[in-house]
């Protein structure tokens, strides 16, 4: 696949593999993020990954752009592609219901059909980690099945609460912690996105595989969860 | 226990260092100190490695109580400081002793000062940094501002010599700060039309903005679309959202996002940004890449040896 580079600031480029939303492109993004990571280039600050682009930003008095920028082709071009099979697979239990899932109801009427349906369209399959970002451990994961798409809030909340398992578009996230939001939420998960006791702080990474998992309100409150 | 006891936490004063580095791939903003300039003469004044923890008043109203002796370095705004009700000055060094009182008042020039310690303040590292990013509520004490009661412990010290900062290195805080700006990036979504309002601007700032970035009004200018698919941003980066005044963003940066941005300030013009009161005027200029890396590495050379 083609990639190019372009300049960000005196320190910092970016390399685009692709402009949409496209597994495709992701994976690219992801064997070319692993490669830079594991390659351990000393001086290299920040290598962060989203849905089609990678930017690398450094320190200058250890590199100028132009070697650097070749020695970080060479490592892209010669990255191994991707296991799929071998990719982790989280497991994020989620309790789905309106006492919760604040716009569970909404987006049934919306989409005319019942929430059973809606929680089915959205525990069925796996999803990719796009990027993480907005805030700490928040991961943006797709892509969402078209019959469960649903723009965000015309009014965002002031506070979503921390836990919350939501949509936008063909996009879904959980909020690692209580924050303003114009997302729609489904569900609560009683499981932390973000801990320091996390290797890696957060419980999601570019490249892994996400699926949710419907719990009952017993299970959800066993594991910790608030209402 | 040797260090500062903090009597009023002021408007905004927290810790900071040179930031955290190698987060932003799981949604950690960078932080750190606001103007890495006055920051960096402080560690020099001191004598300290350029990445230490030093505190960062925004606007002024701290003071705090020495407990034990420690020699601390001013520098940054001049927010009226008093040692025991005595005028000081800043940009220099003091040998505080047991029960000193340093207050300081508001600033009339300039918005960052920064309080330094012979080898930084032992509060906790988080993430390989002691900066405090409020956003996050993340770093520092409790990830928030100080506040009365915070005790601040730190090495016991005294510097035999009274250090200053030479006058010719003492930055002047105006009203006005010419950015310098890499384009680059998403520019082709600018129109020439657009990108010469842009340069031809005198921008001000009228207040909004916090330690995320700050926003300037002016010409309002249009990208040819309303929003990019989401992706990393940097340091410096001048985002256009879609009311078209340009937004610069700094140390708490979110660090993905979805607006077009026609380039990137150079960071030591972010760090003179900084300082501007409401109501500075603000113009950008291009450097080419080449030339803005040329003047980051001057300035860590300096600093950093």
């Amino acid at each position: 696949m083609n990639f190019t580079f372009q300049i960000a600031s005196y320190n910092t480029f970016i390399i685009y593999f692709g402009h949409a939303i496209d597994p495709m492109v992701s994976k690219e993004v992801q064997k070319a993020y692993r490669a830079l990571k594991n390659a351990m280039v000393q001086g290299i600050l920040e290598i962060i990954p989203s849905y089609a682009s990678l930017m690398v930003s450094y320190d200058v008095l250890k590199h100028d752009y132009e070697p650097l920028r070749a020695r970080v082709e060479s490592i892209i071009l010669g990255a191994k592609p991707i296991d799929e099979k071998a990719k982790k697979i989280i497991t994020i239990p989620t309790y789905y219901h309106p006492e919760v899932g604040l716009d569970l109801e909404a987006v049934a009427e919306e989409k005319n059909v019942t929430i059973e349906e809606i929680i089915a369209l959205h525990v069925k399959q796996k999803y990719n980690v796009y990027a993480v970002g907005f805030a700490p451990g928040f991961a943006y994961l797709g892509e969402l099945d078209l019959a469960l798409a649903s723009p965000r809030l015309a009014n965002p909340r002031k506070a979503i609460p921390k836990g919350s398992v939501s949509i936008a578009d063909r996009q879904t996230a959980v909020y690692p912690t209580q924050s303003p939001g114009g997302w729609k939420i489904l569900g609560r998960t009683p499981i932390a996105m973000f801990d320091t006791a996390y290797e890696g702080l957060s419980l999601l990474h570019v490249g892994d595989l996400v699926q949710f998992e419907a719990i009952s309100k017993a299970e959800f409150l066993k594991l910790g969860g608030v209402l | 226990m040797n260090g500062l006891m903090i009597l009023n936490g002021g408007l905004q004063s927290s810790i900071q260092d040179a930031g955290r580095v190698g987060v932003s791939d799981i949604g950690l903003t960078q932080s750190g100190a606001m103007d890495e300039l006055a920051f960096g003469y402080v560690q020099m004044l001191l004598g300290n490695a350029f990445n230490t923890s030093t505190i960062e008043i925004a606007l002024g109203g701290l003071s705090f109580k020495a407990q034990g002796r420690v020699c601390i370095a001013l520098g940054g705004a001049d927010m009226g400081c008093t040692l025991n009700g005595q005028a000081i000055s800043m940009w220099t060094t003091y040998n505080l002793m047991d029960g000193d009182i340093l207050s300081f008042g508001f600033a009339s020039a300039g918005h960052f000062a920064y309080v330094g310690v012979v080898g930084g303040f032992q509060t906790p590292k988080l993430y390989g940094s002691y900066s405090t990013s409020m956003k996050e509520g993340l770093g520092g004490i409790e990830g928030r501002k100080l506040s009365a009661g915070d005790f601040l412990a730190c090495a016991p010290s005294q510097l035999k010599e009274k250090r200053y900062l030479k006058q010719e290195f003492v930055p002047n805080y105006g009203e006005e700060v010419n950015l310098r700006l890499v384009l680059g990036y998403q520019e082709a979504l600018f129109d020439e039309a657009q990108k010469e309002a842009f340069f031809n601007t005198v921008y001000t700032y009228k207040g909004e903005g916090d330690r995320m970035g700050y926003r300037l009004s002016g010409e309002k200018i249009v990208p040819k679309v309303n929003g990019i698919l989401s992706e990393p941003i940097c340091y410096g980066a001048v985002q256009i959202p879609t009311h078209g005044e340009p937004i610069v963003l700094l140390k708490e940066h979110q660090t993905i996002g979805g607006y077009p941005k026609i380039g990137s300030v150079l960071s030591m013009d972010c760090f003179k940004l900084s300082q501007i009161k409401p109501g500075g005027r603000v113009r950008f200029k291009v450097i080419s890449q080449n030339e803005a890396q040329a003047i980051a590495q001057a300035f860590y050379h300096f600093f950093r040896f």
